[in-house]
C-alpha cells in the first residue's frame, strides 16, 4: 500500500466515524447556513502580483512533527497580515495533525478564502468543507479515478467552491483538465536533488489554456523559490513549512508576496519603460545600508522630477542652448560602400553624431540631467568617477556651469594615459584625485567614490556616469540617455523619411550610449539591436572586456548592481584590457543583462584590431573622427550586416551610435598606423598630452 | 547536493530551530552585566597559516566573537589600513574555501565565529553550499557589509534553514523605517556603524553611536552592537557601557603592519596583536563596572 493510499484509507475511515454523529443532511443544512463561498479564482490570478497560499501545517508523512501549533486562528491572521491570498488549512488528522476544528477556527479568524486540504474520495468530505466555511477544497488526481474526478469537482463547482486539482505528471494535468479543473496544483520537485525544478515546471505548465489558473504546490519554501516559480509561469503559490515553521510567519508571507510582485512588475511592462530597481533578476542595491538614505532621497527626487514639467523644460532648454541637442543624423554613403565591398550587403547606413554635443560624448546629456537633480537636492558637492575622462569632464563641466564643487575620481594609469583630460578637468575647476589603490583604473575610481560617499552623503551626490551601480541609477542614466534613440527616431522618419532602422548598433561598456540609442525601439520588434563589447586581444586571451560571451561573465554583485560580472574562481574581480578605456570596466548594465537573457539585443564584440581598422575606414570615407569606444560600434556594424543578410534583408537601413569624438584618442590611433614617429610621440608624451594607449 | 542539506527521509531541510549562538551569547553576558568585545581580522593575512595563528591569539587574549573577514579585490567599506591587509592576503593566495578552518580554529579556541563577507563572494561560492560548509565547521553568524536585507530572500532561506545568525548594518542616518527593516530580518545582533563612512581608526569618537543604539533597540533589535571607528581600550569602555558587543578591526590589523604597510614578522604581529587584544578586552569587559 503506497503512502498515498494508506493516507486515502484512513481520511475514509474517519470520514465514516464523522458521518455516523453527523448524518449528510444535517451537513447539508449547516452549508445551507454557512456563509457564502468566496469566489477564490478572482484570488489566484493577478497582473501585478503571485497570490500566496499559506498554510496551517503541523506534520506532514515525510517529515514528521514539523511545529506545534495551538492557535491556528492567530497564524491564520499573521498569514493574512503578510499579505497571504488564502490560507490552507489541513484537516487530515493522523499523519498531518489537522482537525476540521483548526479550520473552524481559521474560518473566523481571516476574511479571506480557506481551503480545505485533506485526502478527499466523496460527496460527504466536500459537503462538509462547505459546511465548515472553506471556499476552496483539494482533490489529488492521483488518487481518484476519471468519473469520480468529474463527479467530485462538479458538485464543489454546484456548491459555489474552486477546487485545487493536484497534479504530479503531464499525464494528470490533461485528467484534470479532461475533468473540468479550472485550478490545477503542479507539483514540480525534481525527485533526485529535491530542488524545485523550473525547467520541469515549465515544461508541465507551458501549454495549458488560457483560463487554468496554475498553482505552484510543493518545494515552495522562500522567495528564490516563488520568483523560479513566477518566471515559470505559475500564477500562484501555495506554501507550507516555509511559513508555518517561521520564527515571524507574516515577516515570511511577507517576503514571498515582495519576491511575487517584483517578478510580475517586471513581465508586465513594456521593455522600454521598464523601471528599477529590477530588470528580470538583475539590479537591485547591493550596496551598505550607509547609502539606503541617499539613495531613497535621489530616487523620491527624481520621481518629483519626471512628473515636473518645469525640470523637463530646463532640461530641454539646457540640451538645446548649452549642449547643442539634437544632435544630428547623418547618412554615411562613403562608408556604406565600403560595408557593401567587405559584406556584400547594401545598405543605408545612418550615423547618430553624440560626437557633436558639447565635450564631445554622449556623456553630458546624463550629467546634466543629474546636475539639475544635485539643484533639487540642495546639495553643494558632486563627485564622479572617470575612467578615459569622457565622464569626467562632461561632470566638470556642468558643474562649472551650475557653481557645484566638483570632485572626480580617476585611476592613476588612467590618469596617467589620459593626463589632457586630467588638464581639462582642472581647468574647468574640478579637483582630481588619482587613485593609488587597487588595480589604478576605473573600477578602482568607483570604489573610491563610493567610499566618499558613504563618508559624506549628507552634502554629496555621487553623479554615477553609466547604467550601472545600485537603484535607482541604471533607470536614472536611461532616462536621461534615452533622448539618443528618440532624435535618431524621428531623424529618420523627418529628414530621410523611413519609417524605422532595421539595425542599431552600438558599443557598451557600461552601457548608458546603447541604451540610450535602443530604448526608443526596444518594443518595435522590426528593429534589430546590437551591442558591441569591448573584444581587447579577443575572448580566448583573456585581455578583454567581453562579460556575455560564453565563458567569460559570470553572474555576480559588482559596484551595487547584479549583472555579468567578470570575475576569477574565487568570485574576485578579474582586471579587464580593452584599447578603449570606457569600454574597460568588470560588469555591465543590469537592463542590458536582462536584455541579453531574453534575448532582444544580440551582443558581440569587436577585438581592438577590428575597431582600430574601423576607426580609420570611418575617417577615410566620411571625415569623421569617432572615440576608439564608438569604433566598436561601427566594427560591430560589419558584424550585423553580416546577421542581417543571413536573416534575409536585402537593403537593410542601419544606425550606428557614435557616440563621442576622437580626439582624444589621436596619439593612440598615431601610434597604431604609424603616422607619429618615435620623436613625435615622445615629444607629445613629453608634454603629457598621451592617448589612452594602455 | 550534500547530505547536510536534506533530512534523513530525503526532503529538503525545513526551518532549523537551533538556538541563534550570538543570542545565547549576550543572554549570558547580560546576566553578569558585561558587553562581548568582537575582533576583526582578515583571513589569509598576511598567510593563511599565520591568519589562524593571529585568530587563536585573538579568542586567548579576551575576544568573545571573532569576524573572519573574507578579503575581497573592491572592498567599499574599508579603509586604507583593512584594504592593504586584504590585498596582502589576495596576493598570498587566500582561498574561501579554506576559511573554514579558520572558522574551526576559533570555535576550537572557544569563540563564537562569524565571517565578514562582501556578498558577490558567498554568491559565488553559492549560498546555500556556504551556508553548508560553514555550519558543519562550527559557524555562527556572517556579518554583510553590502548585503540588506531587501536583497537577502537567498541568504534569509539559507540561513533559516542552517541556524546561523544575519548581521545586517544600521547607520547613524537610517530612517526608523530602515532601523525597523534591519531589526526584524537580523538575527543574532544588529552592527551599528559609529559613523558614516569606512572602517578605519578614529582618536575621537562622536555622540551618535549612542543615539543609533538606542534608536535601533527602539526599532525591534535585541542586541545592538556598535563598530567602524573604535580602536582604543577607552573607546572601547565608553562604548560598552551602552552596546552590547564592541567591534574592533582595523586597529587589530593594524598590530600585524608594519609602517610602510608591510606585514610585520610573525612573532612580533602576533605579540603586538595580542596586547593590544588583552588591552581592549580589560578596557571593554569592565565597561560597566
Amino acid at each position: 500500500m503506497s503512502v498515498l493510499d494508506e493516507l486515502v484509507a484512513g481520511a475514509m475511515e474517519d470520514q465514516q466515524t464523522r458521518e455516523r454523529e453527523v448524518p449528510l443532511d444535517e451537513l447539508k443544512a449547516m452549508a445551507a447556513a454557512a456563509p457564502a463561498p468566496i469566489d477564490a479564482k478572482r484570488w489566484f490570478r493577478s497582473t501585478s502580483a503571485v497570490p500566496v497560499i499559506a498554510e496551517i501545517k503541523r506534520a506532514s508523512p515525510s517529515k514528521g512533527h514539523l511545529i506545534d501549533i495551538d492557535d491556528p486562528a492567530a497564524l491564520a491572521r499573521e498569514y493574512e497580515r503578510g499579505g497571504a491570498s488564502a490560507i490552507s488549512v489541513l484537516t487530515e488528522g493522523r499523519r498531518f495533525l489537522g482537525s476540521l476544528a483548526d479550520l473552524d477556527a481559521v474560518r473566523t479568524a481571516v476574511s479571506i478564502p480557506v481551503l480545505r486540504k485533506d485526502f478527499i474520495t466523496n460527496d460527504y468530505q466536500i459537503w462538509e468543507a462547505r459546511a465548515h466555511g472553506a471556499d476552496i477544497i483539494l482533490l489529488i488526481v492521483a488518487a481518484l479515478g476519471d468519473e469520480q474526478l468529474e463527479h467530485l469537482l462538479s458538485l464543489t463547482h454546484e456548491l459555489g467552491m474552486t477546487a485545487l486539482v493536484e497534479t504530479h505528471t503531464r499525464e494528470e494535468i490533461n485528467r484534470a483538465i479532461a475533468a473540468g479543473a479550472r485550478v490545477i496544483g503542479i507539483n514540480a520537485r525534481n525527485l533526485k536533488n529535491l530542488r524545485v525544478d523550473v525547467n520541469k515546471y515549465s515544461e508541465l505548465a507551458d501549454d495549458l489554456p488560457e483560463d487554468v489558473i496554475k498553482v505552484a504546490e510543493s518545494g515552495v519554501f522562500g522567495a528564490v523559490e516563488v520568483e523560479d516559480y513566477a518566471r515559470a509561469g505559475a500564477d500562484a503559490v501555495l506554501v507550507g513549512e516555509g511559513v508555518a515553521t517561521a520564527s515571524d510567519p507574516q515577516l515570511a508571507v511577507e517576503r514571498l508576496v515582495k519576491a511575487g510582485k517584483r517578478v510580475k512588475a517586471s513581465e508586465e511592462t513594456p521593455l522600454s519603460e521598464h523601471h528599477g530597481p529590477y530588470y528580470g533578476q538583475f539590479g537591485g542595491r547591493y550596496v551598505p545600508e550607509a547609502l539606503i538614505s541617499a539613495l531613497d532621497e535621489l530616487e523620491r527626487v527624481y520621481d518629483d522630477a519626471k512628473k515636473d514639467p518645469q525640470f523637463h523644460k530646463e532640461l530641454a532648454r539646457l540640451n538645446k542652448q548649452y549642449v547643442g541637442r539634437p544632435s544630428p543624423l547623418t547618412q554615411a554613403p562613403r562608408f556604406a560602400q565600403r560595408l557593401k565591398e567587405r559584406t556584400g550587403v547594401d545598405a543605408r547606413v545612418f550615423l547618430k553624431r553624440e560626437d557633436l554635443n558639447h565635450t564631445g560624448a554622449h556623456k553630458i546629456n546624463n550629467a546634466i540631467g543629474q546636475a539639475l537633480l544635485v539643484k533639487r537636492m540642495g546639495k553643494t558637492r558632486v563627485i564622479a568617477e572617470t575612467g578615459a575622462g569622457q565622464h569626467g569632464v562632461a561632470t566638470a563641466t556642468v558643474c562649472a556651469m551650475m557653481g557645484l564643487k566638483c570632485r572626480i575620481y580617476m585611476g592613476q594609469i588612467d590618469a596617467r594615459r589620459q593626463a589632457l583630460n586630467v588638464a581639462r578637468m582642472r581647468m574647468l575647476g574640478a579637483e582630481v584625485v588619482e587613485v593609488t589603490l587597487g588595480d589604478r583604473i576605473l573600477k578602482d575610481a568607483i570604489n573610491e567614490a563610493l567610499r566618499d560617499w558613504v563618508t559624506n552623503v549628507e552634502t554629496t551626490h555621487y553623479l554615477l556616469g553609466t547604467v550601472a551601480g545600485p537603484h535607482p541609477f541604471p533607470e536614472m542614466v536611461r532616462d536621461f540617455q534615452k533622448v539618443i534613440g528618440e532624435e535618431a527616431k524621428e531623424q529618420l522618419q523627418d529628414w530621410y523619411g523611413i519609417d524605422h532602422p532595421d539595425a542599431i548598433c552600438a558599443c557598451v561598456g557600461g552601457g548608458s550610449n546603447a541604451i540610450g540609442i535602443m530604448n526608443a525601439f526596444l518594443d518595435d520588434p522590426r528593429v534589430n539591436l546590437y551591442g558591441y563589447e569591448a573584444g581587447g586581444h579577443g575572448p580566448q586571451s583573456g585581455e578583454h572586456a567581453i562579460r556575455f560571451a560564453p565563458g567569460t561573465g559570470q553572474l555576480g554583485m559588482f559596484q551595487g548592481t547584479k549583472s555579468y560580472l567578470l570575475e576569477n574562481a574565487e568570485g574576485q574581480t578579474l582586471d579587464t584590457y580593452s584599447i578603449s578605456a570606457g569600454l574597460d570596466y568588470a560588469s555591465v548594465g543590469p537592463e542590458h543583462a536582462w536584455l541579453k537573457d531574453i534575448g532582444r539585443v544580440n551582443y558581440s564584440w569587436a577585438t581592438d584590431d577590428e575597431a582600430m581598422s574601423a576607426f580609420k575606414d570611418m575617417c577615410e570615407t566620411e571625415g569623421i573622427i569617432p572615440a576608439i569606444e564608438s569604433s566598436h560600434a561601427i566594427a560591430g556594424a560589419y558584424k550585423a550586416a553580416l546577421d542581417l543578410k543571413d536573416k534575409g534583408y536585402e537593403h537593410p537601413v542601419m544606425i550606428i551610435n557614435i557616440s563621442g569624438r576622437g580626439d582624444k584618442d589621436m596619439n593612440t590611433a598615431g601610434k597604431w598606423f604609424g603616422y607619429l614617429t618615435d620623436e613625435q610621440a615622445a615629444a607629445l608624451e613629453a608634454n603629457g598630452a598621451q592617448g589612452n594607449n594602455a | 547536493m550534500s547530505e547536510n542539506t536534506t533530512t534523513p527521509s530525503g526532503q529538503p531541510l525545513g526551518i532549523s530551530h537551533r538556538p541563534s549562538p550570538c543570542e545565547e551569547l549576550f543572554t549570558r553576558f547580560k546576566a553578569a552585566n558585561k558587553p562581548a568585545f568582537i575582533g576583526y581580522l582578515p583571513y589569509g593575512f598576511p598567510t593563511p597559516q599565520l591568519s589562524l595563528d593571529a585568530f587563536r591569539t585573538l579568542v586567548e587574549n579576551g575576544a568573545d566573537i571573532v569576524e573572519i573577514g573574507l578579503p575581497y579585490s573592491d572592498p567599499v567599506m574599508d579603509g586604507p589600513v583593512i584594504q592593504a591587509a586584504s590585498q596582502i592576503a589576495l596576493n598570498a593566495g587566500e582561498s574561501i574555501s579554506n576559511v573554514f578552518k579558520a572558522v574551526e580554529t576559533v570555535a576550537n579556541a572557544g569563540g563564537v565565529p562569524l565571517i565578514m563577507s562582501y556578498w558577490n563572494l558567498i554568491y559565488h561560492y553559492g549560498v546555500e553550499r556556504f551556508a553548508t560548509d560553514f555550519a558543519n565547521a562550527g559557524g555562527a553568524g556572517l556579518i554583510t557589509p553590502d548585503l540588506i536585507p531587501d536583497e537577502a530572500g537567498e541568504w534569509i532561506e539559507a540561513s533559516d534553514r542552517h541556524g546561523l545568525d544575519r548581521i545586517f548594518l544600521v547607520s547613524p542616518d537610517s530612517t526608523d523605517e530602515r532601523l525597523r527593516v534591519v531589526a526584524q530580518n537580523a538575527r543574532g545582533f544588529v552592527y551599528a556603524a559609529a559613523r558614516m563612512g569606512v572602517t578605519g581608526e578614529r582618536a575621537t569618537l562622536n555622540a551618535s553611536p549612542e543615539k543609533l543604539v538606542a534608536r535601533t533597540r527602539a526599532a525591534g533589535a535585541e542586541n545592538v552592537c556598535v563598530g567602524i571607528g573604535v580602536s582604543t581600550a577607552e573607546q572601547g569602555h565608553t562604548v560598552g557601557q551602552y552596546a552590547d558587543g564592541v567591534i574592533v578591526g582595523s586597529a587589530l590589523v593594524h598590530t600585524l603592519l608594519d609602517d610602510s604597510g608591510q606585514a610585520k614578522n610573525a612573532d612580533e604581529g602576533l605579540k603586538a596583536l595580542a596586547a593590544k587584544a588583552a588591552e581592549l578586552a580589560e578596557g571593554i569587559h569592565n565597561a560597566r563596572q
